[in-house]
């Protein structure tokens, strides 16, 4: 009853879950969301009701209790109708919610882990700068010790959920080493810019985080000071191999969208799919999403608070962000016109796709990675 | 109170059935098996009378093994426990002897159940059922206020149980029929009774912990003969290309002469 994708009968009734909630309540307002640039804030709620925000915190804590599988489960069904909104999600279960369990003390997790699980709170999480994304140690935010806590100064951009969150892990620099924060909207000195508007990915909004003299508590500083290097880290892998299940979601809708479109559409008297230019662009699609499917979902069983896989992650979301990009094209190139126009929503998975090989790591980053982690292995 | 409600495993019907080519039955190869729609209609409406008058809810599915999946994702919604009976296809009335027994055996106050189950379309368990058992039936329950109203948003149940009787809005040919029935009774639910709730991530965790019992059907010494044979499945004919007509006159003539239905 279990396979690389189900990995036990909780994980098929989640994804039977997921994928219900998506055909029902995600898709039918997805182009809204994206034509209006906004995030679709009462669904978000519903996402708390169902119990998807904490989807990796333990039981015991109020969470879903579920692993990696799980949460790849969850932004697969969800990218099928709707990336910008799963983008949301993403970016407040993985980037805050996993993240903040993982390093927070219990007064901390006190404070805010039930507010952020339910879906009262939004999360962000800012890490890149206007000067610095890739190169993110170069960062140059700083906290400084005040008496009551930390100064920070600086600003981070292209902060997914900024406009809508109430809480932000925040990395800045203390005396040189990366530390984290918890940075509530409400601390003094803090604002976020006006929404930054993007190609793709609208149902998330995204903006600056402006730091000026803004006070943070002392209790808002996130484990060890210096130790935010590796809290970035350890959680980039699951970042990452959610963004790559992502594009698999994409993928698939995709694939579905123009294998439909070759069986109906009419040409020369005979549906397009007897070309062979169309059968190249559905079989190659069909190859290159089950390719990056398999990847994606065995990557998923070694990565998790206890284990690491750096590599595995890194090459699903080198491997899968150029697939679900390329099946959105070929998609829109067998539908033709029909596929550039809005009609059959090929346009906007096409906008969304590209982000993939941007965000979350560039796909060079992750070229450089790879390169220097099995080059390590050598030794 | 307790309310017994079924659910049967049914094929997915947002996918297309193949039949196979021998006609003996469908293919089940690749097919993407669900709970009966309406039996999810008949779950739901079991949580929020439970939930208005305490008690608890009781699921039962007869088919194959596999079966536990509807069962788990009724648990998963709130259920507290499963009964499998262990059975192949069985014909309504078949049905409708087995759920006797487990009725006689579980003694609920109420028996939820779809209306009809989308495989087959039958639309006779419920009232074989009530007819065995001697009880009141209540068919095609639905909701007077309607399923954009502010109960059905506080999600209260359409089927309104007081004093031992419970009054439910009926959809009959010509519109909505309210009928009182006393319980123990059969209910059977429509399509516009409520919104079923999707199973909650804790739902699902909490659902694997809750028991289900599997009962063979040889062990409950039901007569399952079956009274309706199947002979042979075939797909309906395929429709032919239209034509167009002139002109009225020519669209009465042919109305007339032949399709012979005016
Ligand atoms: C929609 C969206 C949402 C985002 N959400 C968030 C968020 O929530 N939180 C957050 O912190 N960040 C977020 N980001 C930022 C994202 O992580 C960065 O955009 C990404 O890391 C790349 O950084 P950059 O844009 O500064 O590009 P740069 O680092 O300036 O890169 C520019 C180009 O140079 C290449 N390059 C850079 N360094 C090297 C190198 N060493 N070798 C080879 N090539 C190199 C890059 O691959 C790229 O092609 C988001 C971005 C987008 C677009």
């Amino acid at each position: 009853m279990s396979d690389l994708f189900n990995p036990s009968e909780e994980h098929l009734a989640l994804r039977k879950m997921v994928a219900d909630f998506t055909a029902k309540e995600v898709e039918p307002q997805a182009e809204h969301h994206d034509r209006t640039g906004t995030l679709n804030r009462e669904l978000f709620g519903r996402l708390g009701e169902l119990g998807l925000l904490g989807i990796t915190i333990p039981v015991e804590h109020g969470g879903g209790g579920m692993d990696a599988a799980a949460a790849v489960i969850v932004h697969h069904e969800l990218s099928k109708s709707d990336p910008g909104f799963c983008l949301a999600y993403l970016a407040h279960s993985m980037l805050f919610v996993n993240n903040f369990f993982h390093v927070s003390n219990d007064e901390q997790r006190e404070r805010y882990l039930a507010k952020v699980v339910s879906g009262e709170w939004v999360g962000g999480m800012g890490m890149t700068e206007p000067g610095h994304g890739t190169d993110v140690l170069g960062m140059t935010t700083t906290a400084v010790r005040s008496e009551k806590g930390w100064v920070l100064n600086g600003t981070k951009t292209y902060i997914t959920n900024g406009p809508d969150a109430q809480v932000f892990l925040v990395y800045a620099k203390t005396h040189g080493r990366i530390s984290t924060f918890l940075v509530d909207r409400t601390c003094p000195g803090f604002t976020t810019s006006k929404p930054i508007k993007k190609m793709g990915m609208r149902a998330s909004t995204m903006s600056e985080l402006i730091f000026e003299d803004c006070q943070v508590p002392a209790a808002n500083m996130v484990g060890e000071e210096g130790g935010g290097l590796v809290h970035m880290m350890r959680n980039l892998e699951i970042e990452r191999l959610t963004l790559a299940a992502m594009s698999v979601g994409i993928a698939d809708r995709c694939l579905d969208i123009m294998v439909r479109y070759g069986r109906d559409r009419v040409a020369f008297k005979q549906p397009i799919n007897r070309f062979g230019q169309i059968q190249r662009y559905i079989a190659e699609g069909y190859a290159m999403t089950e390719a990056a499917r398999c990847l994606v979902y065995n990557v998923a069983r070694s990565v998790g608070p206890e284990h690491h896989n750096r590599l595995g992650s890194d090459a699903a979301k080198l491997f899968a962000a150029p697939v679900g990009k390329t099946v959105a094209d070929y998609a829109m190139q067998v539908l033709g016109g029909a596929g550039y126009c809005d009609e059959y929503k090929v346009e906007r998975f096409y906008r969304d796709a590209k982000l993939l090989e941007i965000g979350g790591g560039t796909l060079e980053s992750h070229q450089k990675n790879i390169t220097k982690d099995l080059t390590r292995k050598l030794d | 109170m307790k309310i017994l409600v079924t659910v049967k495993r049914v094929t997915d019907y947002e996918r297309k059935v193949k039949i196979k080519p021998d006609g003996s039955g469908f293919e089940t190869e690749g097919m993407n098996f669900v709970p009966n729609p309406f039996d999810e209609i008949a779950v739901e409406e079991a949580l929020r009378l439970t939930k208005e008058h305490g008690g608890d809810v009781v699921v039962v599915s007869i088919g194959p093994n596999d079966a536990t999946q509807q069962i788990r994702q009724a648990l998963a919604m709130g259920a507290q426990r499963g009964i499998l009976v262990q059975a192949g296809e069985l014909d309504s009335d078949a049905v409708a002897r087995v759920l006797q027994k487990l009725v006689e055996k579980e003694n609920p106050d109420l028996v939820l159940m779809g209306k009809q189950a989308t495989d087959d379309d039958a639309n006779q368990a419920g009232q074989l059922l009530a007819g065995y058992l001697g009880w009141p039936q209540a068919t095609f329950a639905s909701k007077t206020e309607g399923l954009e109203s502010a109960e059905e948003k506080a999600q209260k149940p359409g089927v309104k149980v007081a004093d031992g009787w419970a009054s439910v809005a009926r959809e009959a040919d010509g519109g909505i029929e309210t009928i009182k029935v006393q319980l123990p009774a059969v209910i059977t639910t429509d399509l516009r009774l409520n919104h079923p709730r999707f199973a909650s991530l804790p739902g699902i965790m909490k659902a694997k912990k809750k028991p289900i019992e599997e009962i063979p059907v040889a062990s409950l010494g039901v007569d399952i003969t079956p009274k309706v044979r199947v002979l042979k499945y075939e797909e309906p004919p395929a429709r032919l290309a239209g034509v167009k007509v002139a002109d009225v006159d020519e669209l009465v003539n042919k109305l007339k002469n032949e399709a012979k239905v005016i």
